[in-house]
Formats: C-alpha cells, structure tokens, sequence
C-alpha cells in the first residue's frame, strides 16, 4: 500500500482532490487553490494518475464515433435549403 | 482533430459562414448540416423518446434556422444558437408528449461521489480521505490496449448507460467537442452545474474504464 507522504499539510486530502478534479482539468480553480492542487499532485501519485485517467476518459470519448448525419435527411435538408432559396 | 480545434475552426468563420448561408451558397449549407449534426442529434435526444423523433426534431430546427438566419446577430457561436433552437424545440416536443425532460429535475442526483468512499482511508485512520491503494497508471498501458476498438465501446456503452442529463453533457462536451458555454447556453445551466454534471459523467466512465483495464 502506498504511504502518503504527509500530504495533508498541502492544504487537501485525496478525497477532496477528486472531488475538485473538473474545476481543475476545466481551467475554473482560482489561482492561490491550483498552486496548493498541483503542490499536492506533485507529491501524491495516486491522485495525479486520477487526474490523468480523467483527461485520459476525455480524450477516449473524443475518438468515440459520432452519430453521423442519415442520408435522407440530407437530402431533405437539402432541398428545403432549396425551397427557402427561391422565396 | 480535436474537440477545441472543431471549436476555434467553426468560431473563427461563423461569419463568413452565416454570409454563404444567407447567400444561398448549398455547399455551405451542407457541410454546416454535417458539422453540427452530432451535437444537435445528442441535444434532440436527450429529451425525445427515439432517434426517428430526434431526426425530426433536427429537421424542424434547420427550418427554424434558415427562416431566422438573417436575424442572427452572432452574439453566441452560431453552433450556440442552432443548439438553443434545437432544445427549444425538443423540450416543447417532450411537454407535448408528456415526456420527463432531464433538466428540470437534475438536483436530484446531488452528492453523488467521483469515487467509491470505500476507496478512501476513513477517519480513525492516520491519514484520512487518502487513498487506500492508487489507481493504476494507464501510461504503463500498451497504446494499442488504450486505444482499442474494444476500449471504445467500453466508453461507448458506459455514456449510453449514465443518466440522461449527466449524457447529455459528455456527449456534447467530450464526443462532439462542444464549449462550456455551448452547453450552457443551450441546457440553460450555470457553469457550476455544467461542470458538476461533466465531473459526475467522466468519474461514472472512468470507473467503468478502470475496471475494464484492472480486471
């Protein structure tokens, strides 16, 4: 098991670095709360790979395939772009 | 290309695009149907019952764009504002069928954690709220175990299984690449509960992924 290295003294626990985990990967952590966050992921592995597999999740529901557009509806879309057109 | 590519791309020539769109010019009209399909598609069904109603809420939304379209002012992103017309009229389908429409009754799932509680160490522990044993490292995964076809439609059948409100942001935020602010403006949420409800989507999907690897 992995022993924390004192790493409450850095003002979080883990529990709540996971809690804050999209405030931080979003970029909407005030400045004086994202110095102590990372200060705490440079010290605890455990939470900076929690963090990582978060962006990781992102990045892999990015390479999810899309819902493509159906063929028909294509084509209707396209001829009311015609009709609106000509009024 | 990424999610925020897409963004920067499509934000940079709303207006030259909205200018061919009411210039008449098809082939704008086409790829800017195929662009937004997707997200608009994921809008429609959070709140319809089938993916032929949804098509056809995306239909009645284009109607509605091209009858505005000179009104358009570009004060949102153009994808903003096609996205608030599809809701509009998706909610109203789902009023008319007397379908439960996900964002009037999402403070119920307040509260749920990211992660298992039993992960953490508890209170009479000499270090409370860390963790128990570390996740794995997924950068120690061989690349073509991470990106595979496999672990794909794991992501894919773990979005399609969480709560309609909690899926409806992943999907535009994440598989569509949508802004915060897209989504804001078009669920009609604050940033606070748009982050909330994406950090409860990725947590439920990482912890799908995290078993998927481990076991």
């Amino acid at each position: 098991m992995a022993e924390p290295l004192g790493l409450h003294e850095h003002g979080y626990t883990c529990r709540e670095v996971v809690d804050l985990a999209a405030e931080f990967v979003e970029g909407a952590m005030p400045a004086h709360e994202t110095t102590l966050f990372e200060m705490h992921l440079n010290f605890c592995d455990g939470c900076f790979t929690f963090i990582d597999q978060i962006r990781e999740t992102s990045a892999l529901s990015a390479r999810v395939a899309e819902d493509s557009l159906p063929e028909e509806l294509k084509v209707e879309l396209l001829r009311a772009f015609r009709d609106w057109k000509r009024t | 290309m990424t999610g925020a590519d897409i963004e920067a791309r499509v934000g940079a020539d709303d207006s030259a695009v909205v200018a061919r769109l009411r210039d008449g010019d098809e082939r704008a009209f086409e790829e800017v149907v195929r662009d937004f399909y997707p997200s608009m598609i994921a809008v429609a069904r959070g709140y319809t019952r089938t993916r032929a109603v949804a098509d056809e809420v995306v239909q009645e939304a284009w109607l509605g764009v091209l009858k505005g379209i000179d009104r358009f002012e570009g004060r949102s992103s153009l994808r903003t504002w096609v996205l608030q017309i599809v809701g509009n009229i998706a909610r109203t389908r789902a009023v008319r069928e007397a379908r439960s429409v996900p964002f009037s009754s999402f403070e119920s799932d307040v509260g749920e954690p990211a992660v298992e509680p039993d992960r953490f160490r508890g209170a009479d522990d000499p270090y409370p709220g860390h963790w128990r044993s570390y996740p794995t490292d997924w950068r120690t995964l061989p690349e073509e175990r991470l990106f595979s076809g496999e672990t794909l439609d794991v992501v894919k059948q773990a979005i399609a299984e969480l709560p309609e409100n909690q899926k409806l942001v992943i999907t535009l935020r994440d598989v569509t690449g949508c802004s915060a602010a897209d989504v804001c403006d078009t669920l009609g949420v604050s940033p606070e509960n748009q982050r909330v409800l994406l950090h409860r989507a990725r947590a439920r999907v990482r912890a799908t992924l995290e078993r998927h690897f481990d076991g």
